[in-house]
């Protein structure tokens, strides 16, 4: 029977980072993710931000990670070479509601430690971004806040863990779990793993994981956002992160410029989140929001529309838990649950904490040879054209462009897929393939064939993502 | 340093008729460059007829109106770099050319760009629902099935009665699959008349106008998509394995962002404006290839 130290249960960004920092100590590690790839839950469709920690009611243990997380950011994301933008973040009012919200805010933010927030005047917040919509009131300049891929810092943070030593299962799913003599037995779809000590990190299903051992303390109820994304190169962008606050009683907008150039508006909230289907009043309410707040704004440029779901703790009661839940039910067996806004933030810190006391518990030592640094893809995007010609001299598949709108080649995508991209969304999510204006008309067929050739399967096995997402059919394939 | 006088990118049925009118115009040094390993741009998925009535007096398929251009480019010294890439183009009169081991800059005295269109596709539509496999762009389903003999699916809605949208609802039908709807949200259907009867009413093929899709239902694959009727508001779920989006061509120029008032740049066939007809395209890129050829020969 395959046995571990530590079996780490769900592979987001929070397993990711919790067997990466578990990955520090001398443990064999086990990541067990129920899907094709890391990173495609809650994971793989949020708002991409660094919060600064303004948000938080002070003294709470979220303010004081939130702060010191966003502090480490620059750090982190150089280590895991993943690029991060420190862009800073204007929370917009429009009105006396508003200015009650960021005095709020500003107040709580100084009390936390955020560093260098600020409240600025209508005319100097136009000054920063002179496409926001006339009408201001005032705006909370918050320079640390930031925007990362949030699924690239989590396959990051998986790959470094797999280079310090821990194991990737995929398609390995949790059904049970038993009480064993020095730890537990993990029943899952793919066999038995004896494991000393389970991280439980699965997402929208923690809560179940927990309760196949231990009665129910905390319960997820899922709602679902909206969001649109605008091509790059689109007029009225702004260069910090927009969060308005609106004078109505209702959700506002987040208008993140990413790292990739490309333009996030969104979320709304809503309730039934399933299978991250969008919902068309959403959407709808996010063009509003935005023509509203940004009028420059070419709404002909979207490009794209998705959802994303939150994993909203509460008490078995019904009554709703603000913090983060990090469960302990007994020795060895730590759960983080019900882990939303600023979960993507503290992620890193998140599996700092529960490793720290893990650790103690397993009476582990420090692994000498620890690497926290990982090297990402060397993208050709962005190079000069001479380096460019050096690199399709070394490697000729440099050369070659495959995904035409986010200026992706070959050699990059051959090495997604040596990287474990088994699909053409995992490919995408490593190197941004159809990410672009065309969505995948141009290159979808190509990824796959690359797929297909590298892994050896016919082009009509080739997943989009999950299971049942054949992209073509046998019957008639060209053999 | 690597030059040519003219740099045509795109070599569909509007590069290939520029870098011939150029060539007649006495312009020499065409260099014409291409993405692709062939010629012919979108022209060589184009299975069926109805190609050349204006230009040649009869209706040819894609690949024979191809094989009449490539018969005359044979005849001229203009350089044909298939499986090419231009990166960027700069207003120093240079682009960067990128192909399997090769990355470089090279300048020219005129540039014609001839891209042609890309789709426009669900992710604008702001669409309800999952995002699952089985959705396609109409001219990506083309290339699928008519140069990979791909197998799509059985049962099929198509979002969009444009030339494309009527075309594909045939060549599924055509294919033995069951083509469920053309939905189109206009009043009339968006296409040419004689696409209309050549493959929608021939096949009859169901065409509904004043319906849009809403929703996409399926987890992996699509299973069934949401049908309004935009004038009673009526709502109806449709169940089907494939859908088809024929929403539109939009004029691909973003390699030239920035540059379009330079006098060197020419835009030439569907990549200018969109043409209802192959003829029409070739026709002004003719226009445009004697223009910037006479301009290089003097």
């Amino acid at each position: 029977m395959e046995r571990c130290d530590v079996a780490v249960i769900g592979g987001g960004v929070l397993g990711c980072f919790a067997a990466r920092e578990l990955s520090r100590w001398e443990l064999d590690i086990t990541v067990l993710e129920a899907r094709e790839d890391v990173c495609t839950g809650i994971s793989r469709a949020n708002t991409a931000v660094v919060y600064p920690g303004y948000d938080h009611r002070p003294g709470t243990w979220k303010a004081e990670i939130c702060v010191a997380a966003n502090a480490s950011f620059d750090r982190l994301c150089e280590e895991l070479d993943v690029s991060f933008d420190r862009c800073g973040s204007l929370m917009l009012s429009f009105g006396p509601h508003a200015d009650a919200v960021l005095q709020k805010k500003l107040r709580q933010g100084r009390e936390n430690g955020v560093p260098g927030l600020r409240l600025l005047s209508a005319e100097e917040t136009y000054r920063m971004e002179p496409s926001i919509a006339p009408g201001l009131s005032s705006a909370l300049f918050s320079p640390t806040a930031g925007t990362v891929n949030p699924w690239q810092l989590g396959i990051a943070a998986c790959e470094n863990a797999v280079q310090n030593g821990a194991r990737l299962r995929l398609n390995t799913c949790v059904v049970a779990i038993d009480r064993e003599e020095d730890g537990f037995l993990l029943k899952t779809n793919h066999g038995d793993i004896h494991t000393r000590a389970i991280v439980n990190c699965a997402g929208l299903a923690a809560d179940r994981v927990q309760e196949l051992l231990h009665p129910p303390s905390v319960r997820i109820i899922p709602t679902a956002g909206d969001y649109l994304v605008l091509d790059k190169n689109s007029a009225g962008r702004p260069v910090h992160i927009l969060e308005y606050e609106p004078e109505e009683k209702a959700k506002g907008l987040t208008v993140v410029p990413t790292v990739e150039g490309s333009i996030l508006l969104g979320p709304t909230e809503r309730e039934n989140g399933v299978d991250y289907a969008t919902a068309e009043t959403g959407l709808t309410r996010v063009r509003e929001l935005s023509a509203r707040l940004l009028p420059e704004l070419d709404l002909g440029r979207i490009i794209r529309s998705f959802a994303a779901v939150r994993p909203n703790p509460q008490h078995p009661d019904g009554s709703p838990i603000h913090s983060f839940c990090v469960e302990h039910p007994e020795e060895r067996f730590w759960s983080l649950i019900g882990i939303k806004t600023p979960g993507l933030t503290c992620a890193r810190e998140l599996g700092f904490h529960v490793t720290k006391q893990l650790a103690k518990e397993l009476a582990a030592e420090q692994k000498m040879q620890f690497n926290p640094k990982r090297r990402g893809i060397r993208r050709a995007h962005g190079l000069p054209w001479e380096e460019r010609r050096l690199l399709a001299e070394q490697q000729p598949d440099y050369g070659e462009i495959i995904c035409l709108c986010e200026d992706v080649t070959k050699a990059e995508v051959l090495e997604a897929i040596r990287r474990g991209a088994g699909t053409v969304d995992g490919v995408k999510r490593r190197i941004g393939t159809g990410m672009g204006r065309c969505q995948g008309a141009r290159c979808e067929q190509k990824v796959a064939a690359l797929i297909s050739e590298v892994l050896g399967l016919p082009e009509s096995s080739v997943l989009k993502d999950g299971p049942g997402s054949e992209i073509v059919r046998a019957a008639h394939e060209n053999v | 340093m690597k030059t040519c006088k003219l740099l045509i990118v795109g070599a569909g049925a509007a590069g290939i008729s520029a870098a011939l009118a150029a060539w007649d115009a006495g312009c020499r040094d065409i260099l014409l460059v291409d993405r692709a390993s062939q010629p012919g741009g979108i022209l060589p998925q184009c299975l069926h007829d109805g190609f050349g009535l204006a230009k040649y007096g009869k209706e040819l398929t894609g690949p024979e109106y191809v094989m009449r251009l490539m018969e005359k480019l044979n005849r001229t010294d203009i350089v044909f770099l298939p499986k090419t890439e231009v990166l960027s183009v700069s207003g120093d009169q240079s682009a960067v050319l990128s192909r399997r081991g090769v990355v470089e800059r090279l300048y020219f005295g005129q540039m014609i760009l001839a891209s042609g269109c890309r789709e426009k596709n669900i992710g604008a539509l702001c669409i309800g629902g999952t995002r699952p496999a089985g959705i396609f762009t109409a001219g990506q389903a083309q290339e699928r099935i008519n140069l990979r003999h791909q197998d799509l699916g059985d049962e099929i809605v198509i979002l969009g009665s444009g030339d494309l949208g009527m075309i594909m609802a045939r060549r599924f039908t055509q294919e033995g699959r069951h083509v469920i709807a053309v939905l189109e949200q206009e009043a009339h259907y968006g296409g040419m008349a004689r696409n209309y009867h050549r493959c929608i009413e021939k096949y009859s093929i169901p065409l509904h106008c004043r319906r849009t899709v809403r929703e996409i239902h399926g987890k992996g694959r699509v299973c069934g998509v949401t049908v309004e009727a935009l004038d009673s508001g009526e709502r109806e779920y449709v169940t089907c394995d494939t859908l088809i989006t024929a929403l539109g061509l939009i004029p691909e120029r973003e390699l030239v962002r920035g540059l379009e008032d330079r006098e060197w740049l020419f835009l030439a066939g569907n990549c200018s404006r969109v043409h209802d007809l192959v003829d029409s395209a070739v026709a002004e890129a003719e226009r445009i290839g004697r223009m910037a050829g006479r301009r290089l020969s003097v």
